[in-house]
């Protein structure tokens, strides 16, 4: 069928989940990019932009992408999907991050811990979390819209009270320093050496690995396993009954979907995705759990993430996390790459964005202590992530997929308008 | 939608230049950074420099960098100048640039603070700089924001402690707990040592910070010395009150610790029951009801305001005091300063801006003035100001021994003693943690009277204080053997 | 209340088991509150004002909300940046000796007679500019999702409330920024019972707020603004303005949010008299109110924020012993929980409208 895309002869082949063969190769060629990026290869070398986030130091901010691209995922399934937007998922991130801790975090005289490997702990962390979102669900099936947005908003406040409270922090950790975060060292059970080593840089396969890249291959894995289980949810039984719900729930009901265990099971589902992203999050990033870090604004984060890359699909929370994470570190390099620029256009443009301690109109303050209004270019990069929800929501509904249909539809009929 | 083509365009080609240079910039002073919050516990590093820790540091001088100065290796207790000088990461030999890393919170919740202290530790390095440097090399300070958030505290530190152009020898600022505690290990690891912006007692302890130099007094001896200094002169019922956690904690553990060792008597133990952001009723009415002579606060200064004002409203009538960050001259202006002013004793690990005649200070408002006239007036300048005096010296003993790799620094670090030029108490964190361990603390009366509020450096003023007594040593306190306070796992 | 009778019994007339529950429980706590009012009147008549206080600030805030919500159908989550930002003009014209970025001396600092003249002078045109900075939000962010998904334009809030955050707090760099409050943290006794003026004030505030939004309802505007929450499109067709009611409802919203943003740095909720960074969290404390007595009602507004209030302060006084599991700083998830259990009997909370499902 090469050449006609939009023809199917047969159901199933409409459903699946790669329905042309240039989409295979070109989602081939692109995973393999990635497992070749944080690698000394000479191919890795020739493609700049590759080879310069494989490096050490843009790998941990690569990683953060997947976490949040796992943690979207499974908001996408509730929130995108099956309509129940819900400003929680921080809630439920903190209960797996905290069940994690618990299995596999070490014991002491104020700490409880199991000690258990990875295995246990980041499985458990999941279902730990699924099985709150199931307590909550019975309650939360009975509010819509924007009821349940600030229910679930209430939760997040419950779950760092209590991640604080005596008993919480002996779980979760003092409030304010919080516990070392389990190693993310794949264990058989608790011997002393790992079987994989993710904690110090080592030799795999002839390539040297640091620790970070270890981790990333870690996070790529797991994010390829949760976007394919994500896409199979959406395209079978429960992702069809699920969007039925969102699109009309009475309509739904009719049709003899029972919303009320199809509720559930959306909850469920993207509990559990948060609760592992929860975990890799203090695991494979901060290296510390913290109840507060599992705030509100974490929670806007992730439908920020949803919202920018495009809600119910797939593809949308991947590129919403790399759009989102990356974008502030990007403006923060280009802002240091102005200043020093000096003559030319861009020394003009920085002479307009850009003003020093000495003090000239430019909006960004290159200096640290802003003598009157100005801000510096770090909140200048949370205007801008503030900005670019409004922007995104009121110009792009559909967010980053939105502009890409868009852009398809175009070269598909070129040179023609419509 | 062409408004948004054209924003997706610019925003592609922007990310596309800035990854293009992404590699070859170095901040150096764009960034912004900022010091530590008051309430929110920091970290603070006191490494007690215990013997093994610079002993690791010695062996491990060749093993990170430059093969070549092989020979100066272990040069680490070399005192006499060696010929030729070891360098490595974070030192650019051929421009004779030393830099050092601020990992510092300039956009998140304690900005307003670490702001300052930022600030001021740039105006530092800009001044020596000025002078000619340290013996020729220029020190530059590199400023990442981490915006209060752990996992951007840890993307800094990978940059820190790298090997590009923003990679440094060692961190003169690291703000906050959860974050300095999320590097300690990698910091053994990498051989690198931090300064941290708290003052928890447990970073002296080598098995929790070996390689995070606290400095200054912690939050335990502090209330030890507060409430001992105030059992004096008030009574010895005492009230306790603090927030939850390894600020917090600490600040009530060392209160009780004093109590106990003097006899008082502890008529409400609030330990971890003041929640920022919750109402204070329970709280209140237990300060109330005590009866107590004084109370000792371990909070932050507007939930400070919060029981102030509801226990004077209930007609309590005793004093109040309580560790460093409870209190923020600001309040004087608010409702609650009237009763502040007379009922309030501040206490602190340093001494506060234009008190007393240190020759650091002078020299401290003499550059502020000269190269941040409009800068807020403000006592965080000093703590600005004593990182970069330990910075500074502790560069100077490394190139005296001829060795300045990251683990130069540390080996350099715990063979000195730190002269803080009256600032706070010299300090070292060569020996065992009970002998490293600064117990001075200062304690102030909160006066309106020299306080001016929206003063600028270059109009000058007070900060509202007067010294009562210090640097003074309570008996508890130099009694109290070492050990975490608040004890965290 | 006829109205309130009618909407806790159900269609039939007959008492529900719900509202049996709830009068069940009321009673208990109106029994357990009098045994307190005779075991210690003074501490309880101190408790009762202080917690009506608080209530009347949330009931402040909550009406903002549901003005918003009225009209917008979205729940506008800057609501504390607006507070805030509120606050902060009345505390440039009061506490500052400079119009900012100028040199020209502050008006308001002239005004002659006693201070509360000029400060009451300060806050009228510190409404107008919160007023001000509503229109020019609305105008850019919310006027053009009309029609666009509900959730969507809740998000563009959260989305403003970022940006509104970065520039009090960083651009202002507020710590402290006092709002001198004329009558301040004093207050009158009655027998050993303290009550502050404050806490008067946000209780005639919230009256007068309340009486006054109720008559805006009934008003031609408010019928249009009932109008286009009822249907946009219909009001539309009726020759409505529905982009003026939208207008009309932010710049309310907006100075409804100052006003408690002001309250917010006062007793019984803060002591320190100033705009501080925290002064934004008074309206995610006061969002379990707007829930519990319905998003789209201002008496449930009203009577949402005093029950919250209640619950709050009397649990804070008076349960101290007997919550040792809820762990310290207790008092800050009551509200939460109020509400969750307010929401479980009704899903709409205790005055909202249901939602017609249609298929």
């Amino acid at each position: 069928m090469y050449g006609r895309p939009n023809l199917y002869t047969s159901y199933k082949q409409e459903s699946q989940i790669l329905p042309t063969w240039s989409q295979k190769i070109v989602l081939g060629i692109f995973l393999l990019i990635l497992l070749a990026m944080p690698l000394d290869l000479w191919l890795t070398e020739q493609i700049p932009f590759v080879r310069f986030l494989g490096d050490n130091e843009w790998l941990p901010l690569i990683n953060k992408v997947l976490v949040f691209a796992i943690a979207t995922l499974g908001l996408n399934l509730l929130a995108g999907v099956a309509g129940q937007v819900s400003l929680g998922h921080a809630f439920f991130m903190g209960v797996g991050a905290v069940t994690a801790v618990f299995l596999g975090g070490q014991s002491s005289d104020n700490l409880h811990g199991l000690g258990l490997p990875i295995w246990i702990w980041l499985p458990g962390a999941g279902v730990a979390a699924a099985l709150a979102g199931v307590i909550v669900s019975p309650v939360a099936v009975r509010l819509r819209g924007l009821y349940l947005a600030i229910v679930t908003l209430g939760l997040v406040f419950l779950g760092i009270h209590f991640g604080n409270t005596t008993w919480g922090a002996k779980f979760a950790g003092a409030p304010g320093l919080g516990r070392k975060a389990p190693k993310l060292d794949i264990r058989l059970w608790k011997e002393e050496t790992p079987l994989i080593n993710l904690d110090d840089d080592g030799r795999w396969l002839g390539f040297d690995v640091s620790d970070k890249a270890k981790t990333y291959f870690l996070l790529l894995g797991l994010t390829v396993i949760f976007a394919v289980m994500a896409k199979n949810i959406i395209r079978t039984r429960t992702g069809r009954a699920l969007q039925a719900i969102r699109d009309r729930d009475i309509a739904a009901e009719v049709m003899g979907i029972p919303e009320f265990r199809y509720k559930v099971i959306a909850f469920g589902i993207s509990s559990f995705y948060a609760g592992v992203a929860g975990a890799l999050f203090s695991a494979a990033l901060s290296g510390q759990v913290l109840a507060a870090d599992f705030g509100l604004f974490f929670s806007v984060e992730f439908i920020a993430v949803l919202l920018i890359g495009g809600a119910g699909t797939t593809a949308g929370p991947l590129v919403g996390a790399f759009f989102v994470v990356m974008i502030p570190k990007f403006v923060e390099t280009f802002t240091k790459w102005l200043d020093k620029t000096e003559g030319g256009i861009t020394g003009k443009f920085a002479d307009v964005a850009l003003t020093g301690p000495e003090g000239d109109f430019g909006v960004i303050y290159t200096g640290v202590q802003t003598p009157g209004w100005q801000l510096n270019v770090f909140d200048w990069n949370i205007v801008l992530f503030g900005f670019l929800i409004i922007v995104f929501l009121i110009f792009e509904p559909l967010g980053l997929y939105g502009v890409w249909i868009r852009v398809r539809n175009y070269w598909k009929r070129w040179p023609f308008s419509y | 939608m062409r408004k948004l083509r054209w924003l997706l365009a610019i925003l592609l080609a922007f990310s596309l230049v800035a990854a293009a240079c992404g590699d070859d910039d170095d901040a150096a002073d764009s960034g912004v950074d900022a010091g530590d919050d008051a309430d929110a516990g920091d970290d603070a590093d006191a490494d007690d420099a215990d013997a093994d820790a610079d002993a690791d540091a010695d062996d491990d001088a060749d093993a990170d960098d430059d093969a070549d100065a092989g020979d100066d290796a272990d040069a680490g207790d070399d005192a006499d100048a060696p010929a030729e000088l070891v360098t490595g990461e974070g030192v650019d030999a051929d421009e004779m640039v030393i830099r050092v890393g601020l990992n510092t919170d300039l956009s998140g919740l304690f900005a307003p603070l670490t702001t300052k202290i930022t600030d001021g530790q740039l105006a530092y390095w800009e001044d020596l700089n000025a002078n000619g440097g340290i013996e020729g090399w220029t020190i530059e300070p590199i400023v990442i924001d981490n915006a209060y958030d752990v996992p951007t505290h840890v993307e800094n530190y990978e940059v820190f402690s790298g090997g590009g152009d923003e990679s440094v020898v060692m961190l003169s600022t690291s703000t906050g707990s959860p974050h300095t505690a999320a590097i300690a290990e990698d910091l053994i690891d990498d051989e690198m040592f931090a300064i941290p912006l708290s003052w928890y007692s447990g970073w002296a302890d080598p098995s929790i910070g070996q390689n995070v130099f606290e400095v200054q007094t912690n939050y335990c001896i502090e209330a030890m010395n507060g409430v001992s200094y105030l059992a004096e002169q008030f009574g010895n019922k005492v009230a306790i009150a603090s927030f939850p956690g390894d600020y917090g904690q600490d600040g009530a553990i060392g209160a009780k610790v004093a109590a106990e060792a003097l006899g008082l008597e502890v008529v409400y133990d609030g330990e971890a029951a003041v929640v920022p952001g919750a109402d204070q009723t329970p709280v209140i009415t237990g300060i109330v009801e005590s009866g107590a002579d004084f109370v000792w606060l371990t909070t932050n200064p507007g939930t400070a305001a919060e029981l102030l004002g509801g226990a004077a409203a209930g007609g309590f009538t005793g004093m109040w005091s309580g560790n460093s960050p409870t209190w923020n001259p600001a309040l004087l202006n608010t409702g609650i300063g009237d009763y502040a002013d007379t009922n309030y004793i501040h206490s602190t690990y340093t001494v506060l801006w234009g008190v007393g005649d240190a020759p650091a200070m002078g020299d401290m408002i003499s550059v502020m003035e000269e190269l941040r006239p409009d800068a807020p007036l403000d006592d965080t300048y000093i703590i600005s100001w004593i990182q970069g005096r330990i910075t500074e010296q502790v560069i100077r003993q490394a190139l005296a021994n001829g060795d300045i790799t990251r683990a130069g620094m540390v080996a350099a670090a715990n063979e000195i003693t730190v002269d803080l030029g009256g600032l706070a108490p010299d300090q070292n964190w060569g020996g065992d943690a009970n002998d490293g361990v600064v117990r001075e603390s200062y304690m102030y009366d909160v006066d309106a009277s020299v306080y001016s509020p929206g003063a600028t450096v270059a109009e000058g003023g007070g900060t509202g204080y007067t010294l009562l007594e210090g640097p003074f040593v309570s008996d508890t306190a130099a009694a109290w053997e070492y050990e975490p306070c608040f004890k965290a796992s | 209340m006829t109205s309130l009778t009618l909407r806790l019994l159900n269609a039939r007339g007959s008492v529900s088991p719900v509202v049996a529950f709830m009068v069940g429980l009321g009673s208990v706590l109106g029994v357990f509150m009098l045994l307190q009012l005779f075991n210690d009147p003074e501490i309880f008549i101190q408790t009762l004002a202080k917690s009506l206080g608080l209530g009347s600030v949330y009931a402040i805030i909550a009406l903002g909300f549901v003005l918003i919500f009225k009209a917008t159908q979205t729940v506008n989550f800057a609501q504390g940046g607006l507070a805030v930002a509120g606050a902060l003009f009345l505390s440039f014209l009061v506490a500052d000796d400079h119009i900012p970025f100028t040199t020209i001396s502050n008006p308001f600092n002239d005004i002659p007679g006693p201070s509360w003249i000029g400060w009451g002078a300060s806050v009228i045109v510190a409404m107008c500019f919160a007023a001000l900075l509503g229109l020019v939000i609305e105008r850019l962010t919310i006027r053009p999702m009309i029609g666009q998904p509900l959730f969507s334009v809740a998000v563009i809030t959260l989305g403003l409330e970022i940006v509104i955050r970065v520039f009090n707090n960083d651009a202002v760099k507020i710590e402290f920024r006092s709002l001198e409050v004329p009558w301040g943290v004093d207050g009158f006794r009655i027998g050993d019972a303290f009550i502050n003026w404050s806490t008067m004030a946000a209780m005639i505030t919230a009256a007068i707020a309340f009486v006054a939004v109720y008559f805006f309802y009934r008003s031609r505007t408010g019928i249009a603004m009932r109008a286009v929450a009822f249907d946009q499109e219909a009001a539309m067709a009726q020759g409505i303005d529905v982009g003026r009611v939208f207008a009309i409802a932010w710049a309310a919203g907006a100075v409804l949010a100052m006003i408690g943003g002001v309250f917010a740095t006062q007793p019984p909720v803060r002591q320190t008299l100033s705009v501080e960074p925290e002064t934004a969290t008074i309206a995610f404390r006061a969002l379990p109110a707007v829930i519990l007595g319905g998003l789209d009602s201002a008496t449930g507004a009203l009577l949402g924020g005093l029950i919250i209030g209640l619950a709050e302060i009397f649990a804070g006084q008076y349960a101290a012993g007997e919550v040792g599991w809820l762990g310290a700083g207790y008092p800050l998830i009551v509200p939460y929980i109020v509400m969750i259990i307010g929401l479980i009997i009704r899903p709409y909370g205790l005055f909202g409208t249901p939602e017609i499902r249609r298929v």
